[in-house]
């Protein structure tokens, strides 16, 4: 009775098909139990099949046998993947994971909210074509005052009131020493910025501290003009502070720079209303600038009637302070974690 | 410098608001800081008249009082007031100071504590009452509560009482920088405003009437240091008697800040601050011998000056003398021995200029900061003294009561001339890049007193009155002409070759070692580079002090970051956050012998250096860890891959140096036998110091010599494409032996197929037997030509394992 066991090979092949396509619909608990009792109970699918073995001729029992083992045992891998399907999200039985728990690993450090403020001002000035140098903090009366035009014995050194180490040695009070330091070295064109530590014998308080950054700018060349510092200025604060900036430069003194201004921006915190920051003026006062004083350039043997030339000069805290509404510059140099990891 | 508005509209019509004004003086370059509105205490109060008076009907102590209060805006008619009065002496005709409702009285008298209130329309026993009549204690301007202020006939009814008293002024600040002692005076702000609004300056009108006997037949002055004194003018009035000033002089000199004290004083006060010119005034009956002697002083004299504090004299101090003894440091402060007192009939007017640079040297040496020497310091102008004097004498005639002398004594041998100074037009427009005609500048200049005379084409030679000391050359008048054009209307040119399209981070090594420290979790720190010279003295010999110290704590430039960097450790510490990974980028500074060549300034060497500073737990605690402290290998870790970074492996660690005074458990880091830096743990004595009390790791290393090494290109080794052979293997040995010797060993008996050793294992304790610990290493084995046979591999091993047992007695525990 061959047709016999050709029929068993026929439904086998075929319940695998079936099984196959239903074990692909489970999605629940109740659909694999229905599964387990459609195929794979004693009563089941497959014991039925398992029953008609024994009306086989007994020369076919071994290959159909196997053929019905391995069945079950597709079947039943049909069952565990379906189980294990609808049970690992969540389900009651599997590992109940926890995606909520907080990351592992540590947080990425940060830079000093001044060096972000110096480089930003550095990068911006490096992209306008100019060179980066650098001098040292501890200077002579020469270079810090003398050389700039400070005469010994006048007023406008109260300006600036230094730390002396000895006589004529101190801690420098501004960037501006560098200016005399490149011009020495070098002949013009000279385009550079310095940014540096400088120090003032002033006491601590919320608004000044014994030393601060700046950012020193200096250009001389032939035909260097006021006009272009205002332009370099603005170039430079549009690209700081946004395009969309309104500002105005007014006449100062500084004894380096003739003639000298400052330049004022409009309050970016009240938009120019009048707020505590800008004491109620609508304006901030961003830096102070000038063109190089004549005798300036006699002393590092430039002649005045030749060469022009400008220089500005950036206070890094204050514009880290007015940028980042900090109220006390005084947490700038107390490097709280809780501070510093705001940046 | 406090400018006021009223004051200052007594030489120049100022149609313009004081907002509108300290406008236009800012953008000239007298920055106006800010603007104090005085007398807003009397806002709703005015002068009243008091129509008629009639006993209350219901108190015997009150008075209802009909008050008139001036007109009404838009009415003809005076408004009355009805208001009921408890002082006794209010009667008819009286001009009162009337608070109207809504005002806020500034004491109220019966209140013990006197604090303010405000007045409403109120019914008195039955009568309405609309405000109030003022006592001068209510008032809050004298002491008198027993009756209310009458105030002079003359007082207008219906002006608003701050200002019949004065006191409705606006006052600026003013920030006059240093090369403007022109500004320093309301007549030198006058002259500026009238350069900007195109007015006229009207100097005080001063009639003198002379009626005494001629000065210099009674008093005599002798400059013998005319360098120091070129002018020395004078004037003399007797008869004065000393007494408080006038109510509006009080106002004025109030109103810029100054106390007032009596008339002679005020006056001279009030002349300063009018012409810029300080005056001295002598009670002429303490001069000796009626002789003025100006000459310096001897070392080591004493002199007690007005403050009643006692001087020490030098040599170079110019003094101003009578016959017997000095009287008074020349430009900065008088004395006491010749005070104006109570009963002073004679002033002695000095009016001088004294030399710039004298005076600030004297004034500094003392430490004297007086309104006459920051004036004198600065420079005034030698042409205004007999001007000066002159007022003052006329003012001590008008209000003190004094007779003016006839004539001035006026010390003046060589007379200082306007200066001359060329200018030219094409010099001015090249610079400032403007195109401003010379007739333009001609018109900007003689708006503030400096006449032009045309020279040459494109030349004018302009004359610079006195009080401009600051214009000295051409420059000075290029920025006059840029001021007064406006900095405004130049135009904002760009340099010809700038454009932004090349903006990038410039990538040095600096930027690229900060990157990778906060990759690591670093957080960078900016700390103070001052320190207290105590704490670090007894660490390092050459620290560099500062002379003038603002406290002790700053007294020092530090000798390394360490020290500051234990101060932001504290810090935080201090507030709650123990587990710290910082670092800084900044300098160190230490004293050098004077024959050491340094970079700049001799004698003095700034390091630049790279810290690092690790405390409290590795890790953060997380919910599956618990955070373990750091220890010495965290911090050799960071300071490793740091080094790889940059001098790839150019360096070399050199263990047990004990050098280091700040750190034990040391590790010195050299390239090529150079010194690069340290690292390791804080001494507990120095922790101590700081008040710190866990273990902090500190590395510090010399930027220069890390970046002097980077390489600009690093070349490219391909890898090899064969697999690579792996063998752990633990040798115990004994206890001191170092790991660093195993691994020379292993790398030299490796041979070229060793590409390598990592450590994955260090074992002490049971079952090993005492004294011994054990080393677990994985070797890799690796060849760039083909794949290694177990044979090659066993040869190497065998020999790594050989070696390292015959030089270090190790054994071999296991192999895998």
């Amino acid at each position: 009775m061959p047709d016999i066991a050709d029929n068993l090979l026929h439904d086998i092949a075929e319940l695998r098909g079936v099984a196959e396509h239903t074990a692909s619909l489970i999605a629940s608990a109740d659909d694999l139990e229905k599964y387990r009792i459609e195929f794979l109970a004693r009563k089941g699918s497959v014991g039925q099949l398992f029953d008609r073995l024994k009306s086989v001729p007994i020369e076919s029992k071994p290959a159909i046998g196997k053929e019905l083992n391995a069945l079950r045992s597709f079947l039943d891998s049909l069952y565990l993947s379906a189980k294990e399907k609808i049970e690992k999200p969540g389900g009651e039985k599997g590992q109940f994971i926890d995606l909520t728990l907080p990351g592992r690993g540590e947080a990425i450090g940060t830079v000093h909210p001044i060096t972000q403020t110096l480089q930003d001002i550095v990068s911006i000035f490096v992209s306008m074509g100019f060179g980066i140098v650098d001098g040292p903090e501890i200077e002579d009366d020469y270079h810090n005052f003398e050389a700039l035009n400070f005469p010994p014995d006048h007023p406008a050194r109260d300006m600036q009131d230094t730390f002396f180490i000895e006589n004529d040695v101190l801690l420098r009070t501004h960037t501006s020493p560098v200016q005399i330091r490149v011009m020495k070295e070098q002949r013009p064109p000279v385009r550079v910025v310095v940014p540096g530590r400088v120090y003032r014998n002033e006491a601590i308080s919320a608004r000044s501290y014994c030393l601060f950054h700046q950012v020193e700018g200096l250009y001389v060349d032939k035909n260097v003009s006021f006009s272009e510092l205002k332009g370099t200025l603005v170039a430079f604060a549009k690209e700081f502070y946004g395009s969309g900036l309104k500002y105005k430069f007014r006449p100062s003194f500084f004894p380096f720079t003739e003639p000298s201004l400052e330049m004022d921006i409009t309050c970016f915190l009240c938009s120019g209303k009048g707020c505590r920051v800008c004491k109620h003026t609508g304006w901030l006062e961003v830096l102070g600038a000038g063109m190089v004083h004549p005798n300036v350039l006699k002393n590092v043997d430039y002649d005045p009637e030749e060469f022009t030339g400008f220089a500005f000069g950036i206070g890094v805290e204050r514009t880290t302070i007015l940028r980042h509404g900090i109220s006390d510059i005084r947490l700038l140099f107390e490097n709280d974690l809780r501070f510093l990891k705001q940046f | 410098m406090r400018i006021s508005f009223n004051w200052l509209s007594k030489y120049i019509k100022l149609k313009i608001s004081p907002e509108k004004l300290a406008e236009k003086l800012t953008s000239v370059g007298l920055e106006v800081e800010s603007i104090e509105r005085l007398g807003g205490q009397f806002d709703n109060f005015v002068v009243g008249e008091i129509v008629s008076v009639r006993k209350h009907t219901n108190a015997d102590k009150l008075t209802v009082c009909l008050v008139s209060v001036g007109k009404k805006r838009g009415s003809t008619a005076d408004d009355i007031l009805q208001i009921v009065c408890g002082a006794p002496n209010v009667t008819a005709g009286q001009k009162v100071a009337v608070g109207l409702v809504g005002a806020v009285v500034p004491r109220n008298q019966h209140d013990p504590a006197g604090k303010p209130f405000t007045l409403g329309n109120v019914k008195i026993r039955g009568e309405e009452s609309s405000g109030m009549i003022c006592s001068e204690y209510e008032l809050g301007i004298g002491e008198d509560a027993n009756g209310i202020l009458v105030l002079d006939p003359s007082a207008k009814v219906g002006a608003s009482l701050a200002k019949h008293f004065g006191l409705d002024d606006v006052v600026f600040e003013i920030g006059i920088t240093p090369n403007r002692p022109d500004c320093l005076s309301h007549i030198g702000i006058a002259r500026e405003a009238a350069a900007i609004l195109k007015g006229k300056v009207e100097l005080p009108r001063v009639h003198i009437r002379e009626n005494a006997e001629q000065i210099s037949k009674e008093f005599s002055v002798d400059v013998r240091n005319p360098e120091g004194c070129p002018r020395y003018s004078a004037r003399l009035v007797t008869g004065v008697v000393v007494a408080p000033s006038p109510q509006w002089l009080q106002a004025s000199l109030k109103s810029v800040g100054l106390r007032p004290i009596n008339n002679v004083v005020d006056v001279t006060n009030f002349v300063m601050f009018e012409f810029g010119q300080p005056l001295h005034a002598f009670d002429g009956d303490l001069i000796h011998k009626k002789k003025i002697i100006v000459r310096n002083a001897s070392d080591g004299e004493k002199f007690v000056t007005l403050d009643g504090i006692e001087r020490t004299l030098t040599a170079s101090t110019l003094m101003i003398w009578d016959a017997d003894r000095p009287i008074a440091i020349a430009g900065v402060m008088g004395g006491m021995n010749s005070e104006i007192s109570a009963s002073t009939t004679s002033v002695f007017l000095e009016s001088a200029f004294f030399n710039p640079s004298s005076v600030r040297k004297t004034a500094k040496r003392l430490g004297i900061l007086s309104d006459a020497a920051f004036r004198f310091e600065r420079g005034t102008d030698p042409n205004t003294t007999v001007d000066a004097v002159d007022r003052a004498a006329s003012m001590l005639a008008e209000i003190a009561g004094g007779q003016v002398h006839r004539g001035v004594i006026d010390v003046y041998p060589k007379k200082i001339k306007d200066r001359r100074v060329r200018l030219r037009t094409e010099r001015v427009n090249k610079l400032l890049g403007t195109n401003i005609s010379a007739p333009s500048m001609k018109k900007m200049l003689a708006s503030i007193g400096i006449s032009t005379q045309s020279k040459s084409k494109g030349v004018m030679l302009c004359t610079v009155p006195t009080f401009r000391p600051d214009i000295e050359q051409e420059i000075d008048l290029v920025e006059e002409v840029a001021r007064l054009h406006g900095y405004t209307k130049i135009e904002d040119k760009m340099m010809s070759n700038i454009d932004f399209s090349h903006r990038s981070s410039h990538g040095d090594a600096l930027a690229q070692l900060r990157n990778a420290l906060c990759g690591l979790g670093f957080n960078e720190v900016v700390t103070n580079s001052l320190i207290d010279q105590t704490l670090v003295k007894p660490f390092s010999p050459n620290v560099v002090e500062i002379k003038n110290p603002i406290s002790k704590d700053l007294s020092a430039l530090r000798p390394s970051t360490v020290f500051s960097m234990l101060q932001a450790v504290y810090h935080n510490i201090n507030y709650g956050n123990g587990d710290l990974k910082l670092f800084e980028i900044g300098r160190t500074y230490e004293k050098v012998a004077k024959e050491i060549p340094t970079a700049f300034i001799q004698g003095y060497k700034e390091n630049g250096v790279i810290s690092v500073c690790m405390t409290g737990k590795r890790n953060t605690v997380s919910w599956n860890s618990s955070g373990r402290s750091i220890d010495i290998y965290d911090l050799k870790g960071v300071v490793q891959a740091l080094l790889d970074k940059i001098l790839l492996d150019k360096f070399q660690f050199i263990y047990y140096d004990s050098r280091s005074p700040l750190t034990e458990e040391t590790i010195v880091v050299e390239k090529d036998g150079t010194y690069v830096g340290f690292l390791g743990k804080v001494k507990a004595d120095l922790l101590k110091k700081f008040s710190v009390e866990s273990d902090v790791y500190v590395s510090e290393l010399s930027i220069s010599e890390l970046v002097q090494t980077q390489k600009k290109f690093k070349m490219y080794v391909p890898p090899t494409k064969f697999p690579s052979v792996r063998r752990d293997l633990a040798f115990i040995v004994a206890k001191d032996v170092l790991f660093e010797a195993i691994e020379r060993q292993v790398v030299l008996e490796g041979g070229h197929l060793l590409k390598g050793v990592t450590l994955f294992d260090v074992f002490e304790g049971k079952p090993l037997p005492e004294g011994k610990k054990s080393f677990a290493i994985s070797v890799e084995l690796n060849s760039a030509e083909k794949t290694l046979t177990e044979d090659e591999a066993a040869k190497v091993i065998d020999r790594v394992v050989k070696g390292v047992s015959q030089a270090f007695g190790a054994e071999l525990r296991s192999s895998s």
